[in-house]
């Protein structure tokens, strides 16, 4: 087991990995910004060092700073959380040079699987279903259109370098297609300094099932289910469940069995998620991998019984899964509100000092967060505040026990999207399972009318 | 706490014989056990005075102060450090310090070394003036903004 784990990352997930720490009996190293000096995280863990002054860039994204800090303060291992460094292959190559252990999957997995077309490919020569779409970056118009007709509209261009809706352009047709490719290439270039684009099919109102895996470095992989993620707004989860209200036990075998093969395929190790469209005919898509631990992990985590930060540890640190696929066992529903530091109405960040605070405890609740009373939200990183978790015998007690939170949570001196929450709880369509990821478009539709994918 | 203030307790527990002390205050935590040459953050004593048995030291940082927060008088500026590393005072274990307490110092001028990564920085002097206080030995780890230096400003 390791020395000391240095925890590169803020907020709640910081708080996450040192709780894991603190349960195997880890010592701990916190790093933080000069706007997170009075943070539970810094606070908690056994030793701080601050790395930097607010931007991030400067501190949670400053890889010789958080390198820097591992070498004085004798930490062996560092686990990177999500966001900023989780999926950088450049840390994870440092960390290997100086002798530490990046508590993750390798250097060339993050790499393969953060170049969303080189992703694609090897996932289809291992056999997992993909999206059809064009074999790799299109270029010239003709080609586009060709390459398309070919796949059927409606198509999706993509950036092949990025994500989170950015240099991606819905098509209907073959007239719209020149200048759709044209913007997609531009704004490919604006926001990841690559300009390639690839062409997809479009698959209309899918929805957003995940499955968890979990690899050690002896070859064993294990799925632990699915997550249902199709609310979101502008490609950003709001809430997530697990399992999902509308998959059988035979599509889930199957998606899960999937999953195992995608992560073998690439020699994958420590956690992952691998992302699938379904669509409305029971078909799936592999779409990305995430090679980190993600932010929904706790609704797993509640119905599946298992921790998988630690397991993440025992991993990294050379032993092999503390379990079998045969072991997994899943109970109950849970399910995840992310409340955000934002205007409920325009969605617009709302950072502050929150002046009173009251988080609900009961059965089945689980809160996961580094907000208390006086607590600074800072302008300078997510608007993320806090994990409201609840799980349940069945969906319907999940529910209920998620309105019961929110109805009772106090959270003042900043405005947050509980109130969209309670909303989209008492929603029909919701409370029935019978959405997809174009629930937000309906719920709240954006103000301004856009003509492609937001 | 202060380096006198530890100075005290140590001689303290040196006389007192005692192997393990732990004292928390106001968001210091102090922890001394003696016997064990493994460190965590040490901080090497002024040499001669307490060199009897090796002690450890750790001392946990309070997190919403800077360590060792020193009183500034008005007028006095600290050099703080613009990134995490170990601190050194001369250019090799060898040569005489950069600068000592009440040299006078040029623009420019380089008042120590931070090693980071197996890297040598050094840090020049932003301010010309005379230096008051150094915060630091050599070998010790220093965060991003951790006072170094007090320089009475020449103009």
């Amino acid at each position: 087991m390791f020395k000391k784990i240095l925890v590169a990352n803020r907020g709640e997930i910081a708080l996450r990995v040192l709780w894991a720490c603190k349960e195997l009996g880890v010592p701990t190293v916190a790093v933080y910004s000069e706007a997170d000096q009075g943070s539970l995280h810094v606070r908690f863990a056994d030793q701080a060092v601050c790395i930097g002054p607010a931007r991030s860039i400067e501190s949670y994204l400053n890889i010789p700073a958080i390198i820097s800090a591992a070498e004085i303060t004798g930490a062996d291992a560092i686990h990177p959380g999500y966001g900023f460094l989780a999926e950088s292959s450049y840390l994870a190559e440092i960390c290997e040079a100086c002798n530490i252990k990046f508590i993750g999957p390798g250097p060339q997995a993050i790499r393969l699987m953060g170049d969303k077309s080189r992703a694609k490919k090897a996932m289809q020569k291992a056999g997992v279903p993909v999206v059809p779409g064009s074999p790799g970056v299109v270029e010239d118009e003709e080609k586009a259109i060709r390459v398309a007709r070919d796949i059927g509209f409606p198509v999706i261009l993509k950036a092949s370098a990025g994500g989170g809706g950015r240099g991606m352009r819905v098509v209907r047709n073959a007239g719209e297609l020149p200048p759709a490719l044209r913007a997609a290439q531009a704004e490919a270039a604006a926001s990841f300094g690559v300009a390639d684009v690839y062409i997809e099919k479009y698959v209309v109102g899918p929805r957003h099932i995940e499955i968890q895996v979990m690899a050690d470095s002896k070859g064993n992989v294990v799925h632990l289910g699915e997550r249902e993620c199709s609310i979101q707004r502008r490609h950003q989860k709001i809430i997530e469940e697990a399992p999902s209200p509308v998959l059988t036990d035979k599509l889930r075998r199957r998606m899960g069995r999937t999953a195992v093969e995608a992560a073998a395929a690439v020699q994958y190790v420590n956690a992952g998620t691998i992302e699938f469209l379904l669509d409305a005919d029971g078909n799936y898509y592999f779409m990305e991998m995430n090679t980190r631990i993600q932010v929904e992990h706790g609704v797993s985590e509640l119905v599946s019984g298992r921790d998988l930060v630690k397991e993440q540890i025992h991993v990294a640190a050379g032993q092999p899964l503390s379990f079998a696929q045969k072991d997994i066992v899943m109970s109950g529903h849970a399910l995840e509100c992310r409340i955000n530091a934002e205007d409920p109405y325009t969605f617009v960040p709302s950072p502050g000092v929150i002046r009173h605070f009251y988080a609900p405890g009961g059965p089945g609740v689980r809160i996961d967060t580094f907000a208390h009373e006086g607590c600074e939200i800072s302008p300078y990183y997510d608007s993320l505040v806090m994990k409201l978790m609840t799980h349940g015998r069945d969906r319907t007690e999940a529910i209920a026990r998620m309105r019961r939170c929110l109805d009772v949570m106090v959270i003042e001196g900043i405005k947050t999207n509980i109130p969209v929450h309670r909303r989209i709880l008492d929603d029909p369509d919701f409370v029935a399972g019978r959405f997809d990821t174009r629930f937000m478009d309906r719920f709240a539709p954006e103000k301004k009318a856009v003509p492609s994918a937001s | 706490m202060n380096l006198k203030e530890l100075k005290e307790i140590l001689q303290i527990l040196e006389d007192q014989e005692i192997t393990e002390f732990e004292l928390e205050q106001e968001g210091t935590k102090l922890r001394v056990r003696r016997g064990e040459s493994k460190a965590a953050i040490s901080r090497p004593l002024a040499a001669g005075a307490n060199a009897q048995a090796p002690h450890e030291v750790t001392e946990e940082a309070a997190p919403d102060v800077p360590i060792e927060p020193p009183p500034v008088e008005s007028g006095l500026t600290i050099v703080k450090s613009p990134i995490v590393g170990t601190f050194y005072r001369s250019p090799d274990p060898n040569s005489a310090p950069f600068v000592n307490i009440g040299d006078a110092v040029k623009i420019g001028q380089v008042l120590c070394i931070i090693e980071a990564m197996k890297l040598m920085n050094e840090i020049e002097a932003e301010v010309a003036g005379e230096i008051v206080k150094v915060h630091h030995e050599s070998g010790q780890p220093v965060q991003f903004g951790e006072p170094l230096f007090t320089v009475r400003p020449s103009s």
